[in-house]
């Protein structure tokens, strides 16, 4: 055997380490993303938003009373964005309807406003008619208001404290007990 | 025959120039050709949204998509592009703050996004490099192998002999 044989076969040898390593690198990073990943269901979400004032949107109620944001600083404020065909936005209605009961029932109770997204505002107050929730609706037929907070799908509720500033993204449905603690939680000062 | 080969010389050489003013003159004339950007507003709302992604669908720009969200961010883009305030940045950059840079179809220089343009050069730059190391290993090692062995040179030595003999004998 010679020197160069040892040197042609010594090669794989070397190699074989760091390819296992990289290999063994990659199946950890996959796996970090993979435990990183959040379960369906409700979920709260990051958004460039979250911390920062909440965008000022001026609109109407399907009532025709003026609809300014930046007006209800005071109170806690909950913007669920709304269409009749969403199968989670039906489901999460009752629950909806039973967290406004229960803060209409508090001194210093949040505010809830239903956004029309991507609806007819006939639909949408049948809808109520048929199902519930006196809260105020809001048009958007252009979809500002869902581009203002970066909204890509329904059911999603935004909570803005009373300062205006934006401090919590709920994607998916929601429940009342669920609405409740977090709203609590936010309340609580830290 | 020196005469062919100077006169074959001089054709390469203008050949080689005739070949560059051609390109030269292509280059001018696609230029002054070149689209000079939007010349409407609709041309500006699609220049815009072309520069999106649908934050539903998977790859889409926003001009191309139907989705609701892509809707109202053309409908948004048009709103602002109407009301003539802010520029083609400017309107990207609003529609980044409401959704995060997912919604950009073309990812920033800066920070963890530079990545994006900073691997794929350094990937390639390394791999130029691991094959000329290769090449280089491969050429000295073939070298290596061809270069005859003191064996190979006394096994050589004994056939010529061999042969040195034999047209002795005849």
């Amino acid at each position: 055997m010679t020197d160069l044989d040892d040197s042609l076969e010594s090669r794989p040898r070397r190699v074989a380490p760091f390819a296992a390593v990289g290999v063994g690198v990659v199946i950890v990073a996959l796996l970090w993303i993979l435990a990183q990943a959040q379960p369906g269901g409700t979920t709260t979400a990051d958004s460039p938003l979250l911390g920062r004032p909440a965008p000022n949107v001026q609109s109407s109620t399907t009532a025709d009373t003026p609809f300014d944001l930046s007006r209800r600083k005071g109170s806690w404020v909950l913007l669920n964005f709304f269409n009749s065909t969403c199968v989670p936005c039906i489901r999460e209605h009752p629950e909806l309807v039973a967290f406004h009961q229960q803060q209409s029932a508090l001194v210093n109770g949040a505010e809830l406003y239903t956004v029309i997204w991507d609806d007819r505002e006939a639909d949408v107050e049948r809808w109520f008619q048929n199902n519930g929730g006196d809260w105020p609706r809001v048009r958007d037929p252009e979809g500002s208001i869902g581009v203002a907070f970066g909204v890509a799908r329904v059911p999603e509720t935004w909570v803005i404290d009373p300062n205006g500033f934006v401090r919590l993204r709920i994607l998916g449905e929601v429940t009342a007990e669920f609405l409740t603690e977090r709203l609590d939680q936010l309340k609580t000062p830290a | 025959m020196t005469l062919s080969h100077s006169w074959n010389r001089r054709v390469k050489g203008w050949l080689g120039w005739l070949v560059m003013v051609i390109a030269l003159v292509g280059v001018v004339t696609v230029a002054a050709g070149r689209d000079r950007g939007p010349q409407t507003q609709q041309d500006r709302i699609e220049v815009i949204s072309a520069r999106l992604a649908c934050p539903t669908c998977d790859g889409e720009s926003v001009v191309a998509s139907r989705a609701p969200a892509a809707v109202a961010i053309r409908n948004e883009i048009a709103r602002q592009v109407i009301a003539g305030q802010l520029d083609d940045d400017q309107i990207v950059a609003e529609i980044e703050r409401s959704f995060g840079g997912r919604v950009l179809l073309v990812p920033r220089a800066t920070g963890l996004d530079a990545l994006v343009w900073v691997l794929p050069v350094t990937v390639a730059v390394l791999a130029v490099a691991s094959l000329v190391v290769a090449f280089r290993r491969w050429r000295r090692d073939s070298e290596l192998l061809q270069a005859p062995s003191d064996d190979d040179r006394a096994l050589v030595a004994e056939a010529l002999a061999h042969e040195r003999a034999e047209d002795d004998e005849s």
